[in-house]
């Protein structure tokens, strides 16, 4: 119990100060009272929980704003996902003695985490939305991060929600003993790839033949199918398609099949709402929650984040290299000049190794004429630099700032100076939160939200 | 007319663990800069490998269980692999590549993977992988920077790349870094390992350019930005020391 008084007088204060308290608290307390997450995690009803790569921040921030309408819950929203983030997040809605005043958490959990606090949470549904490439200095090799995955997943009686179209998380599935609910986009929607990116899982985890793949939506996510063994992409039970600005899910289950509004850039994002949409279908949420949560959504912060600085800008989080392409293939897509500025850090939160910028498909600016001038800062500025040259892009357009207060305001200023509509920053987390302070105070006036315009076929 | 040079990306489907795409994208920029013609041959799983055919082969790194698959095509050739290495094929092995050159790996469970036995060379697989930047002093290419991540113990005695000046290097115990035998070089740094060291990207193309019989005016180039991407990590990793 002391540990959560102190706990939360911390967090008291550090909110009284204007600070964010989304780790430190959990920090303290985990210190303190060790087996706190069980006690708190034994008072809930239920917890939804968000695992895979990329789109943990956005998928909990979507569903939260949908489950909100119906009852108040517990989430971590702001993408503090390891243990004392959750921590955090529950002790958040729990009294001075200790009884937790919400019965539903929602929670984002980081890959390696998960099998560690599995057991803490009456875990009714897992969503796992699709497993990435990510900081391999951290978690080893891909391999691993698959297996953190399944251990935490063997933990769990609930339903396990994942994504069709990626083989990873479609494997994760295939050996759970609980329920397997799937949700992917429309086959129609599929691509033939046009560029040569790296792609993880092209192999069978079976039986180790290469997969093959009759069209790509993003990344290694596809219409596959191993030619050796039974394994394949099934059918979705939730399935997706774009039209127009809105997403239209098809439930395969009792053939029903609604419309939603998209509060979202980018290909990447509309499979974020579309996870959502379908955890929110098995939470048994009503149509109008959905609509009404999709409508008040906010973008969290650096995922497609728009500042009314002079000109507009807009922040972006990049940290591996499916994530960082999905991002580069809307920029891509606005038309209008732009300026870039690119903040790459390498502490501990960034991933210390930086080799993954070479694994994403930075020629994609190259090629790209719309492409002005782009600004490299950070820690790693040069090495971003380097990878520009040689991706072929001119290396007279290009700027190297590692003050990242100074970048910005350079990115600013070359956009100024050729009436340019548009600056899109992109940064490693350990430089998101500093990005969205400076771009505030560099605001007009203090309006944010999501970034609405809709284009995102 | 002279003809393009070849380069060989083994396994690009398998070993492509480090962004090893960034060392073949840097030989060939720096070849297209110069005016001198190149092609990348990719050779997946399954493909047979046409050593005669090639002026320069890379081969990256994977997963543990990616390596195994390459190491039991490889060794189907293992013959070949030798006389190219006695001819003087230029061979770049990063990581597991590095690895799959030495007579075996060996896994935490105690498996052996048998490697290529070019070299005298074995590797053993630790809990405790080395993690981190690494910035060494080489005779033949001067400072390398770059980053290491590995499991693996590596023991020889032929050459080695370099003295380790920070980081871990071969095995973290007896100083040196990486192995240059022939024309053979292997290395555990990636980052990856040619962008940002120059001097080390353009004695690889020298020696496959002698070794195609190709001669060409190979000029420097404007390497500044380069070399201060290079002198910024060699600076910061090597002052703490």
């Amino acid at each position: 119990m002391i540990g959560l008084w102190i706990a939360k007088c911390i967090s008291f204060i550090l909110r009284w100060m204007g600070k964010s308290a989304t780790s430190f608290p959990g920090k303290i307390a985990l210190r303190l009272s060790p087996h706190l997450l069980d006690k708190l995690g034994s008072q809930l009803s239920r917890a939804i929980v968000i695992t895979g790569t990329n789109g943990k921040t956005t998928t909990t921030r979507l569903l939260a704003s949908m489950l909100k309408q119906e009852e108040p819950i517990a989430t971590n929203a702001e993408g503090a996902n390891l243990k004392q983030g959750i921590l955090s997040a529950l002790m958040e809605k729990t009294s001075w003695r200790g009884r937790l005043l919400v019965t539903t958490a929602l929670l984002e959990i980081d890959e390696a985490t998960l099998p560690q606090v599995a057991s803490s949470l009456p875990i009714q549904l897992l969503v796992v939305t699709n497993i990435f490439r990510d900081q391999l200095d951290r978690y080893g090799e891909l391999d691993t991060t698959l297996q953190k995955i399944r251990e935490g997943a063997e933990q769990i009686q609930g339903t396990l929600l994942v994504n069709a179209d990626d083989p990873l998380a479609r494997f994760i599935g295939l050996h759970h003993k609980g329920q397997t609910l799937t949700y992917g986009f429309d086959n129609s929607m599929a691509r033939e790839e046009d560029r040569q990116v790296m792609k993880d899982g092209a192999f069978c985890l079976e039986c180790g033949h290469l997969l093959n793949y009759s069209g790509y939506f993003y990344g290694q996510l596809g219409v596959y199918n191993c030619p050796s063994c039974s394994f394949g992409r099934p059918d979705p039970d939730f399935v997706g398609s774009l039209d127009h600005h809105h997403l239209q899910i098809y439930n395969s289950q009792d053939q029903n099949k609604w419309t939603v509004p998209l509060p979202v850039k980018g290909l990447f994002n509309v499979d974020n709402v579309l996870a959502a949409v379908a955890a929110a279908h098995v939470c048994k949420l009503r149509i109008e929650s959905m609509l009404k949560g999709l409508a008040t959504y906010q973008a969290p912060t650096g995922r497609m984040q728009v500042f009314q600085t002079t000109p507009v800008s807009i922040l972006n989080l990049i940290k591996n290299p499916a994530g960082c392409n999905g991002v580069l293939e809307t920029i891509c897509r606005e038309g209008d000049a732009k300026v870039i500025c690119l903040a790459i850090n390498d502490e501990a939160a960034d991933g210390r190794d930086v080799s993954w910028l070479w694994d994403a498909d930075f020629e994609l600016l190259a090629n790209d004429e719309s492409i002005v001038s782009i600004v490299t800062s950070g820690l790693r500025a040069r090495d971003m630099a380097v990878r520009l040259k040689y991706a072929g892009y001119p290396v007279k357009q290009l700027y190297v700032e590692t003050d990242f207060a100074t970048a910005l305001d350079k990115t600013l200023e070359l956009a100024n100076n050729m009436s340019i509509p548009s600056a899109f920053v992109m940064t490693t987390y350990t430089l998101v939160h500093l990005a969205a302070e400076l771009l505030k105070e560099r605001s007009d006036t203090n309006v944010e939200g999501a970034y609405h315009r809709a284009s995102v076929s | 007319m002279s003809r393009a040079l070849i380069i060989a990306h083994l396994y690009p489907d398998l070993l492509n663990l480090y962004a090893d795409r960034g060392n073949i994208q840097t030989l060939l920029q720096r070849l297209r800069w110069r005016g001198i013609e190149a092609r990348v041959v990719s050779v997946k799983k399954g493909e047979p490998v046409r050593l005669h055919e090639y002026d320069f082969v890379l081969l990256g790194g994977g997963s543990d269980r990616e390596q195994k698959l390459v190491a039991e095509s490889l060794r189907q050739q293992k013959e070949d692999w030798h006389h190219a290495m006695q001819a003087g094929l230029p061979i770049l092995a990063v990581c597991g590549g590095y690895q799959l050159l030495g007579s075996y790996y060996e896994l935490a469970n105690s498996e052996k993977v048998a490697g290529l036995e070019l070299l005298e060379m074995t590797t053993q697989a630790s809990n405790q992988r080395l993690i981190g930047n690494i910035a060494i002093e080489s005779e033949w290419c001067g400072t390398v920077v770059g980053f290491e991540n590995h499991a693996g113990r590596t023991v020889h005695h032929h050459t080695p790349l370099g003295k380790v000046v920070a980081g871990h290097g071969n095995n973290g115990r007896d100083g040196w870094e990486g192995v240059q035998h022939h024309h053979v070089i292997g290395t555990y740094i990636h980052g990856p390992l040619l962008p940002k060291n120059p001097k080390l990207a353009d004695l690889l193309l020298l020696s496959a350019l002698e070794y195609a019989n190709m001669t060409v005016d190979f000029y420097d180039l404007d390497d500044e930005l380069e070399w201060s991407a290079h002198h910024s990590e060699w600076s910061r990793w090597t002052k703490v020391k």
